[in-house]
Order: C-alpha cells, then sequence, then structure tokens
C-alpha cells in the first residue's frame, strides 16, 4: 500500500456523485426494466474512467470507481453500499416479500452477549431527537431527514452463497481501464464488512453467528478478487461503531465489546490469507445528517478497530462530534507499519472545508502518529450524501489541504 | 458588559426556535389581541429555557421579529421593515428578486446547480415564502425614519418581565446594522453614503432605546463581510470590498453616538445559509475595520469548516485592551451535534491567544429557523457542558 513517504497522499471513503444518466439508467436496472444491459455495462465503463481522471486530476493519489457499480436509487441515497451486496448472494428472498416484510424488525439475539439490535426507527437517536426525524418541514433543506428514513431490506431465507462473480469482475475491469488511461498507481475498491451485512433479517440460520461466518464466508470471496486484481480492498463496516446506538436501551460497555469482537473475528475470518498490507479498513457512525448525540467514543471501540487485519485503518474525524478524537492516537499507539486514514473533510455539512482547517487537521494527526504514517480522507463517502457540486469542491479542498500540509510538515 | 472573571461565560447570536403557535400566528397575520399575549409568554418561556441550559447571557430569542415558517434564515433582518418609513414596493424591482440586491456572486455562479436545487427545495419547504423574500421589490422612496417605538418597547417590556427571577447573568436584544439596511434599492437619496447615514440616523433610535433599557444592544451585521460575496467576488476587488467596508464602520460608529461601548456588542458572520461558503472573504481581509466599531464585544463565527482555523488571526492581531471576543463554537452549519470537548477544545484555543477573561463562548450564528428546534437546543446544550469542561481547564 502506498505511504505518505515524501508528502501527505490523499484518498476517500469511497462512494462518489454519480452522473445523472448512470443514476437513470441503474434506477431502471433495480426494478427490472433496463432492457438493455450492454448499454448500461457501456455506460458505466465510461462513467468509472471520468470518475477516475477527474479524481487524479483533482489531486486525490488513490482513487477508486467512486463505487459506481453499487447501484443507488437517486442522486440521494445512503444505503448503495449495503444494498449492492444482496444482488451479488444468493440466499436472500427481496424487500417486500411477504417474507421480508413481515419480519422487518425482527432480530435474532446474540448468543455471546446480552445484546440485540434494533430496528431503524427504535435505535437511541431516532428516539431522542424523533420530533426531528419525523418533521416535514426538516426534510425541505437538503440538511433533512427524508433521505434517511428506514428502507425495506431482503430477508435471508436459504444458504448465503456468493454469486456476484461477473459484476465483481466487471467492476474490477472498469476500474483497471481507468487506471491505466489515467496513469493511476494505486486504486482502492469498497467492499462491505460481515457485520455491517450481516444486519438484516435472517429467517435461516440458527443463530446470529452462523448468519455472520456464512456471510463471511461468502464476502471472501469478494475480498479475494478485489486484493488478487492488484487493488486495495476497503473493507466498509460502520456498523461496528453504528450498531452501539441500534441496541436500546444502552448496554454495558463489556456486553457490546463482546458483540461486536465476534464480529471482528468473522472478518478476520473473511479476511484469511489476504495481505494486511493491501487492505484498509473504514469505519463511521453512520452517514445520515441527524445529531449523533449517541455516538460511541472511538476510545471505547479503538482496540476492536486494531485487531482488524488490515495495514490502514479510515476513520471519520472531520466532522464535530469526532474532531476531537484525534487525541485517542496520543494514548493508543498506532502499531507499527499501520496507516491512518482521517477524514478531514466530511458530507456532514455543505459548507467546503477551507483548506487551512484541511490542513490543519492532517497536521495534527501527523504530529500524535507521525507524517509518514497519514493518509488524508473524508469522513464518509460523499456521494448520495452531499450535492454532486459540493462533493467535488470538498475533494479539491482536501487535495488543497494536503499541500499546505505537505509544505507544513517537510519543510 | 460582564466578562467571564472567574469562569467562561456562554451566550449565542440570537435566534432561537420559536414555537410552533407563535410561527403561525405570523403567518396567518394575527390581530395584536391574539398574538401579544402569546408573544409575552413565549418569550418568558425561552428564557427559563436559557436559563435550564446553562446560557449565561440571554435574550428573547428574538421571538418579537416575525418568523413565519419553522425553517426561516431572515427575520433578523426583515423584522425592521415595518418599522421603517420611507419604503414602497416596486413591481419594476419585485421582479429582480434577489437579484436587485447583488451585482453577482462568484459562488453561486461556480455552484450554479446546487443554488438551483437548493432554491426549489427551500420554496417547498416554506410555502408562506421566507422573510427575505418579503422584502423583495421594496425600494426606498422618501425620508426614512424610524416608527417602530412601540414595536421595541413591547420587546423590551417582554424581555424585562421574563428576566424577573430567572438565573442569568445578562442579557442582549438584536438589531440590524447600517451596512444591511443599504443594500434594499434606494431611489430617494442621493447617493449610497447619503442613503446609509440617514439610515445610521434611524436605526440609532432603537439601539438607544434597547441600551436605555439596561440590556446589551447586539448589532447584527453580517453584511460587513457577506457584502464582498454579492457585490465583490466576481472580481477578487478586495480593495474595492475595503473602501465600502471602512465607510460602513464610520456609518455604525455614527449610529452608535452617544451610547457607551461597554453596552456594545457587534455581530459579523458570513450568511447563515446552508450552502458552499467557498466564496467567503476571509476574517484577515477586515479583522482590521472590524476593530475600530465601538463596540467591547465582537461576536464572530468561528465554528464551521469555512472559519474554523481563523483563531489563529488573533495571535497576530491584538485584541486591543478591554475588548472581548465572543467566537462561535457551536454552529447551525451542520446537523450534527458539537461534542462538549471539541468546544471545550475551540474554547481553550481563544482563551489561551487572547486570555480567559476575554472570551465569551457563542454560537456562528443564530440557531433558530436554521436547524431542528431539538438540534438547536441540544448544540446550546452542548455549548454550555463544552464551557464547564474549557473552565475546568482554563482555571486548574
Amino acid at each position: 500500500m502506498r505511504s505518505s513517504k515524501d508528502k501527505i497522499l490523499t484518498t476517500h471513503a469511497g462512494s462518489l456523485s454519480r452522473p445523472a444518466n448512470l443514476i437513470a439508467m441503474s434506477r431502471a436496472g433495480a426494478v427490472g426494466k433496463n432492457e438493455d444491459k450492454a448499454a448500461y455495462a457501456d455506460r458505466l465503463a465510461d462513467a468509472v474512467a471520468d470518475v477516475v481522471r477527474r479524481q487524479q486530476e483533482l489531486g486525490i493519489d488513490i482513487p477508486d470507481d467512486g463505487e459506481f457499480g453499487k447501484p443507488v436509487a437517486g442522486s440521494y441515497d445512503y444505503g448503495a453500499w449495503w444494498n449492492y451486496a444482496f444482488a451479488r448472494m444468493s440466499g436472500f428472498s427481496p424487500a417486500g416479500s411477504p417474507e421480508a416484510a413481515a419480519h422487518e424488525t425482527l432480530h435474532k439475539k446474540s448468543s455471546v452477549a446480552d445484546v440485540a439490535l434494533t430496528s431503524f426507527a427504535n435505535r437511541r437517536d431516532w428516539q431522542k431527537f424523533s420530533e426531528f426525524y419525523l418533521d416535514p418541514e426538516s426534510s425541505g433543506s437538503l440538511m433533512g431527514s427524508a433521505a434517511r428514513r428506514p428502507v425495506g431490506r431482503p430477508a435471508c431465507t436459504g444458504p448465503i452463497k456468493y454469486t456476484g462473480h461477473a459484476a465483481l469482475q466487471a467492476d474490477i475491469a472498469n476500474l483497471k481501464k481507468a487506471m491505466t488511461a489515467a496513469g493511476v498507481e494505486e486504486a482502492f475498491m469498497c467492499s462491505i464488512g460481515p457485520g455491517s451485512f450481516a444486519r438484516g433479517v435472517d429467517l435461516y440460520y440458527k443463530t446470529e453467528e452462523e448468519f455472520l461466518f456464512a456471510s463471511a464466508d461468502a464476502m471472501h470471496e469478494e475480498y479475494k478478487a478485489i486484493v488478487e486484481a492488484g487493488i486495495v480492498l476497503q473493507i466498509d463496516d460502520p456498523s461496528l461503531p453504528d450498531n452501539w446506538d441500534m441496541i436500546n436501551p444502552e448496554p454495558p460497555l463489556n456486553e457490546f465489546k463482546k458483540f461486536e469482537q465476534v464480529r471482528m473475528e468473522a472478518l478476520n475470518h473473511a479476511l484469511r490469507g489476504l495481505s494486511a498490507d493491501r487492505i484498509r479498513f473504514h469505519i463511521c457512525w453512520g452517514s445520515w445528517h441527524g445529531p449523533h448525540t449517541t455516538d460511541i467514543p472511538l476510545k471505547d471501540i479503538v482496540d476492536l478497530v486494531l485487531s482488524v487485519n488490515a495495514g490502514a485503518y479510515s476513520v471519520e474525524a472531520g466532522n464535530v462530534r469526532h474532531e476531537h478524537e484525534w487525541r485517542v492516537w496520543k494514548h493508543t499507539k498506532l502499531p507499527d507499519g499501520k496507516l491512518l486514514i482521517p477524514g478531514v473533510v466530511s458530507h456532514a455539512t455543505n459548507i467546503v472545508e477551507h483548506p487551512q482547517v484541511v490542513a490543519d487537521r492532517i497536521v495534527r494527526y501527523a504530529q500524535v502518529v507521525g507524517r509518514e504514517n497519514v493518509i488524508a480522507g473524508t469522513d464518509c463517502g460523499l456521494g448520495g450524501r452531499v450535492h454532486s457540486q459540493i462533493a467535488w469542491a470538498k475533494l479539491e479542498a482536501l487535495a488543497k489541504g494536503a499541500e499546505l500540509a505537505s509544505k507544513e510538515l517537510w519543510r | 458588559m460582564k466578562r467571564s472573571r472567574d469562569r467562561i461565560f456562554t451566550t449565542h447570536v440570537g435566534s432561537l426556535p420559536r414555537p410552533k403557535d407563535l410561527v403561525e400566528l405570523y403567518r396567518d397575520n394575527s390581530p395584536d389581541s391574539t398574538l401579544f399575549p402569546r408573544l409575552r409568554s413565549a418569550v418568558a418561556r425561552v428564557v427559563q429555557e436559557q436559563a435550564h441550559f446553562g446560557i449565561d447571557i440571554v435574550n428573547d430569542g428574538e421571538f418579537g421579529k416575525a418568523m413565519r415558517s419553522a425553517m426561516d434564515f431572515g427575520a433578523w433582518w426583515s423584522y425592521v421593515y415595518p418599522r421603517l418609513a420611507g419604503y414602497e414596493l416596486r413591481e419594476e424591482e419585485a421582479r429582480k428578486g434577489r437579484g436587485a440586491w447583488t451585482f453577482g456572486s462568484k459562488e453561486r455562479k461556480e455552484f450554479a446547480e446546487f443554488y438551483a436545487a437548493e432554491a426549489s427545495a427551500a420554496a417547498t419547504a416554506s410555502q408562506g415564502g421566507t422573510s427575505t423574500a418579503r422584502l423583495y421589490g421594496l425600494t426606498c422612496t422618501a425620508p426614512v425614519k424610524y416608527t417602530g417605538q412601540e414595536a421595541i418597547q413591547r420587546d423590551i417590556q417582554n424581555l424585562k418581565t421574563a428576566l424577573t427571577g430567572a438565573q442569568v447573568e445578562e442579557a442582549f436584544m438584536t438589531a440590524v446594522s447600517p451596512a444591511t439596511l443599504q443594500i434594499l434599492p434606494n431611489a430617494y437619496y442621493k447617493d449610497r453614503e447619503e442613503y446609509t447615514w440617514a439610515l445610521a440616523e434611524a436605526i440609532r433610535e432603537e439601539y438607544k432605546a434597547i441600551v436605555d433599557a439596561g440590556f446589551i444592544l447586539q448589532i447584527d451585521d453580517p453584511a460587513l463581510v457577506d457584502i464582498y460575496d454579492w457585490w465583490f467576488s466576481m472580481n477578487d476587488d478586495i480593495a474595492g470590498f475595503r473602501k465600502w467596508a471602512a465607510f460602513q464602520v464610520e456609518a455604525v460608529n455614527h449610529a452608535l453616538e452617544s451610547i457607551p461601548e461597554d453596552r456594545v456588542r457587534f455581530h459579523i458572520c458570513w450568511g447563515s445559509w446552508h450552502g458552499p461558503h467557498k466564496g467567503d472573504v476571509g476574517l484577515k481581509h477586515v479583522v482590521d475595520l472590524l476593530l475600530r466599531i465601538k463596540a467591547q464585544a465582537y461576536v464572530i463565527e468561528a465554528a464551521n469548516v469555512r472559519h474554523e482555523h481563523e483563531w489563529k488571526i488573533w495571535r497576530t492581531t491584538k485584541l486591543p485592551e478591554g475588548k472581548v471576543l465572543i467566537p462561535g463554537v457551536v454552529s447551525h452549519a451542520t446537523n450534527v451535534v458539537e461534542h462538549p470537548e471539541l468546544v471545550a477544545d475551540r474554547i481553550v484555543r481563544f482563551a489561551k491567544t487572547i486570555g480567559r477573561e476575554n472570551v465569551i463562548a457563542g454560537t456562528d450564528c443564530g440557531l433558530g429557523g436554521r436547524v431542528h428546534p431539538q438540534i438547536a437546543w441540544a448544540k446550546l446544550e452542548a455549548l454550555s457542558e463544552g464551557a464547564k469542561l474549557a473552565t475546568k481547564e482554563l482555571w486548574s
């Protein structure tokens, strides 16, 4: 994996704004109305080529395919990073089917901890700020809440098996072609972690852990293919911090950590045989535009984060709930050879970060963990969470801020 | 004016969330006999709520300034037009909408698609029209005169009554600046300078009423920095902007003539809409002019990602002896509620640069009408929790 040897490198958390015509085609495809699959494949390949070139031109050193191969339902869509995986697995009944609908809020209890996930509407943040979440007027603005209403998920009703080889190989081919065309040395590709994937409804496996490890075995195929293609694998696993808020009432910390530990074990199981140096691990506290006052502090889970066999950790740090947590790294040593990718720009505000704010944030991390161990990133994917013009302006601010920080750190 | 002698005091910029029924009374143009009693009880309650959340220097939430929908960014200046004689509605100006007020903005050009999407979302959200949109077409066609004596006395009485028995340190009341007022088109005075001067003399009456009542006067002057974006950004004309701003500083000082400096705080922000703000002029270009204003305290946006780094300016620009800075340490610019430790970090940064007794912890801009009420109050709670943490660190 590239590291910041003589300047601060830049990357981001994955999702970028899809072009309008790609969204229209992917929406049609999602409801089975896309007659011309070849036209969609061509459009997708072109869009990936464009988005890689644009990242490179803006000064993003380690780009991705914008997650364009993961279909979205509209220009605001917070769930593509998760939903794409259902289409790549067998064993699921679609959302809205009688099986899935009947059990929308059913969750099996964990057999390792005295804890169970609740439904979206019952999570603590939603309960505490229910007036905000239910207020139709607060949804009028782009900062509002309507985009983050609970949506139906497919239910697991049979043995899980990875069936996404063709879609994945197309994504890999699109990205590699785009890299060559743009002269990009290293790129990454996102794939969901088992802990995040196995939050859906399961009607088939006996225990939650069985569901989790079956998901891990299936996802292993995707992870392996990405790494073997020479692309850095990014595991998206917001569930690690985010499950905390999905347990109501607030659980004892030790029970929660037991609950999460088995999820990290499942992830390491899914990563078996793959070089940590080709893997980065992304966590965030959920990307919706809400208050986030019930987010678990990073200090309480940092040991679990570091237990993942990855070479880099991508952590939300560019918003007002988590910005102060750079101090965690004063007390928790980042292990030798590992990299940190803190978010230094965020989807949580429409305001475009001033490059000097970005630089200040980078320098703070560099002074704690060493400049060569920091790559500048984003809190979460920008695509689908802010307007595309703002998303691109934020990536530009990120690159400019990294330049300012490099000047300060290598003078 | 009280200052942070033995702990960090807290305040905010002014606008707080209105109760739903008060918004409806304004929206429906309810008669005074219905509106006024409800206004009085709402002000009493909002003072209690501020005390409850640990705010030391409180206000009336600007409830006397009409807001006709829950999300509304413009009440802080639209309130004054029913209190001013000399304006009439001109159709040809109204047709231009916001265009009548600006010479073009670089930011709005760069982010045209975003602003178009935002305008249609905002139109859906506030069917009654925003406070700002109600001003489209208003034009000065006769001598400007302050006629709001009754309205300001009503607001003063409501706040005085509300303060009886409240556990707070001090109270403030907001009023708009001459620089803001001169945005509306002028068809009467010979030039912008004469127009601004007349506005300064008119609005002085409101300033005096507030100070005479024993309250701290807060002058709201987003225009002082924001006009760069509206008028000067297309040509990157910093020099032209500074010349304009220098005159506006003279005008506001003229309005403040005979008002003691230690009863005045002066607020600037770069406009509170949820946009990219990439075109905001840097504080460094205007800080020297700001410090010429005859106010004891300066209330400045500092808690959002476009301006957070500007605390460093105070390392090189000395805050004059006796003055107070009220930086924003929580902001309306994000729905995420600031972590109290982040709030404390921000306060400590300022305190270490200019001295702890010269810092009062504030907000970027008014929270009311800009974020959901539940989030607004959670942010004020985070503000006072953060101030407590900072106090511990600074007085340990």
